[in-house]
């Protein structure tokens, strides 16, 4: 009943906010959809990127469900993120912001994480300066979008070692030399854009952003643990994950301050960390084993005077 | 007889799952951003990762509950004639709780945040009601395995409103589980479960908790 009434709520809610969501892109800045509408006529669709296709996939897996306006018998499946417009000849909107912020992250380090960025990888893609209206002007979706790039090649890569691992070519790690490694690739994916890399943060932290952020942090942390082979079912599952954030943003911390020729000193303070994070595990371990040897002995001590007293006469 | 019960709501149900798959697909995770961001986390083509992610976390809280309240009652009975029927039946709850840790790593499911809570609460509950007597422990074995039962009834007809094809699996594992709680409640009923004192407040007060268990464990 509870459960009902609250799933309830939580629908009425739900629709309420997607409302406000879509009147607020059509009222807000309608110049948005005529650019976008511009843009994806001008745009052929020959190239695909993987967010994209993958998305896509995540779409065809669903036949049954989709919108009643939606013909999904088209040649290519594609739908518009706002509008629900169908074309079968125009690639959605949403692919086409991806591929704009793709050619748009070849401009940061010059740019910045800006809408100036955007509309120099609009132009690199043929299309007007005006695409990056398509976007917030504090570049939010930009680091977002490479964040989230960041994650994918960094769980291909994990998936490669794993395959590798499996087919016996590669040496299985030892799991502080897999984290240590792991969190060292994904931060070596920031040293092209480390000069830049502060100010992503920065707007990274902004109210709006954290929740896309935070999802994006802690899907990497698991996908790290995951192929590192954690099977942990207890509240291990949230300490696990918790260290490794934490070494992973102190980390990153540290990297921005890091002059050291190939951030040398940023790795040492990583391989520390990891050690003293595995150290912690095996100290932890040893209180509780402790404490389950002294409970026993208690126990014992207990059962002795009991019978030296005469009182364990079974009943 | 579940399939009876899936097939009423069929038409009602195919409105609402076009909904839930609006909210599952088209909703961006990311509060205002328009931009949908492509989460690795889903592996598993084609499931419906919220409800699977919901069923196998209670499933797996409610086990290790279960599992915590025969430790406290075999603490107190573990040596009276009980004690047998009580370790037979806290035998298959361990084999159900390993069979969830499995799935978990499986499907990929984070654990309850509660769990060093159940862990607590199930032995006290245990150990609790195992002090009222043989009787008052096979109150609660009852009361909670009723529940759970219920609740594994319910999620059977979840999953067969869903897919029963894609969740064969799962769907044997919870049918089965099921049977074995149904079984625990029966041999309960057999060792005078209703005679402990103030059954019906007990029993009454044991399954209120364990809705509020299952309702939080479900959510966080």
């Amino acid at each position: 009943m509870a459960a009902a009434a609250a799933g309830g709520l939580r629908r009425a809610g739900w629709r309420l906010w997607r409302g406000c969501a879509v009147v607020r892109c059509q009222l807000y800045p309608p110049q948005r959809a005529l650019q976008a509408s511009a843009v994806l006529k001008r745009v052929s669709d020959e190239q695909k990127e993987p967010l994209a296709s993958s998305s896509q996939q995540q779409f065809d897996s669903h036949p049954t469900d989709h919108r009643p306006e939606q013909e999904p018998q088209g040649p290519r499946p594609s739908y518009t993120g706002q509008g629900g417009q169908e074309s079968e000849d125009y690639e959605s909107e949403e692919q086409l912001q991806h591929r704009i912020l793709t050619a748009a992250l070849e401009f940061v380090p010059e740019h910045g994480w800006t809408a100036e960025a955007i509309a120099e990888g609009a132009k690199t893609l043929g299309l007007s300066a005006a695409a990056a209206g398509m976007f917030h002007s504090d570049g939010g979706e930009l680091i977002l979008h490479f964040v989230s790039q960041c994650n994918t090649k960094l769980t291909e890569l994990l998936e490669q070692e794993q395959k590798q691992v499996q087919l016996g070519e590669a040496e299985k790690k030892s799991t502080d030399q897999f984290l240590r490694d792991a969190v060292e690739a994904r931060l070596r994916m920031l040293i092209p854009y480390i000069d830049k890399w502060p100010q992503a943060l920065s707007i990274l932290l902004l109210p709006h952003n954290i929740p896309s952020s935070l999802n994006l942090l802690t899907s990497m942390i698991d996908d790290i643990w995951q192929y590192a082979g954690d099977q942990s079912t207890d509240f291990n599952w949230y300490t696990r994950r918790a260290v490794l954030t934490g070494i992973y943003n102190t980390t990153e911390l540290v990297m921005m301050q890091d002059s050291s020729p190939d951030f040398e000193e940023t790795w040492r303070f990583l391989e520390n960390r990891v050690a003293d994070a595995m150290n912690m595990g095996n100290a932890a371990h040893q209180v509780q084993s402790t404490g389950e040897a002294l409970v026993q002995g208690l126990m014992g001590a207990a059962v002795t005077i009991k019978n030296l007293a005469g009182l364990n006469q079974r009943r | 007889m579940e399939v009876a019960a899936a097939a009423a709501p069929a038409v009602r149900c195919g409105l609402r799952r076009c909904r839930a798959g609006l909210r599952g697909r088209w909703a961006s995770p990311a509060g205002g951003v328009p931009l949908r961001l492509c989460s690795t986390r889903v592996t598993l083509e084609g499931i419906n990762k919220p409800v699977i992610d919901r069923i196998i976390r209670v499933d797996h809280a409610g086990e290790y509950g279960a599992n915590r309240i025969y430790a406290g009652q075999m603490a107190v009975l573990g040596r009276s004639s009980v004690g047998p029927v009580i370790q037979q039946m806290w035998n298959q709850e361990k084999d159900h709780l390993k069979k969830f840790n499995e799935l978990m790593v499986a499907y990929r499911v984070r654990p309850t945040v509660l769990l060093p809570f159940w862990n607590v609460a199930g032995f006290v509950l245990g150990a609790g009601s195992a002090l009222l007597g043989k009787k008052g422990a096979m109150a609660c074995t009852v009361a909670v395995e009723e529940s759970i039962s219920d609740h594994y009834n319910s999620q059977i007809r979840t999953l067969i409103e869903e897919d029963p094809e894609k969740y064969k699996e799962l769907l044997q594992v919870i049918k089965q589980f099921r049977d074995d709680e149904r079984e625990h409640h029966d041999i309960g009923l057999e060792y005078d479960a209703e005679a402990a004192p103030a059954y019906s407040i007990l029993k009454t007060a044991i399954q209120l908790g364990c809705k509020a268990a299952i309702f939080l464990s479900e959510r966080i």
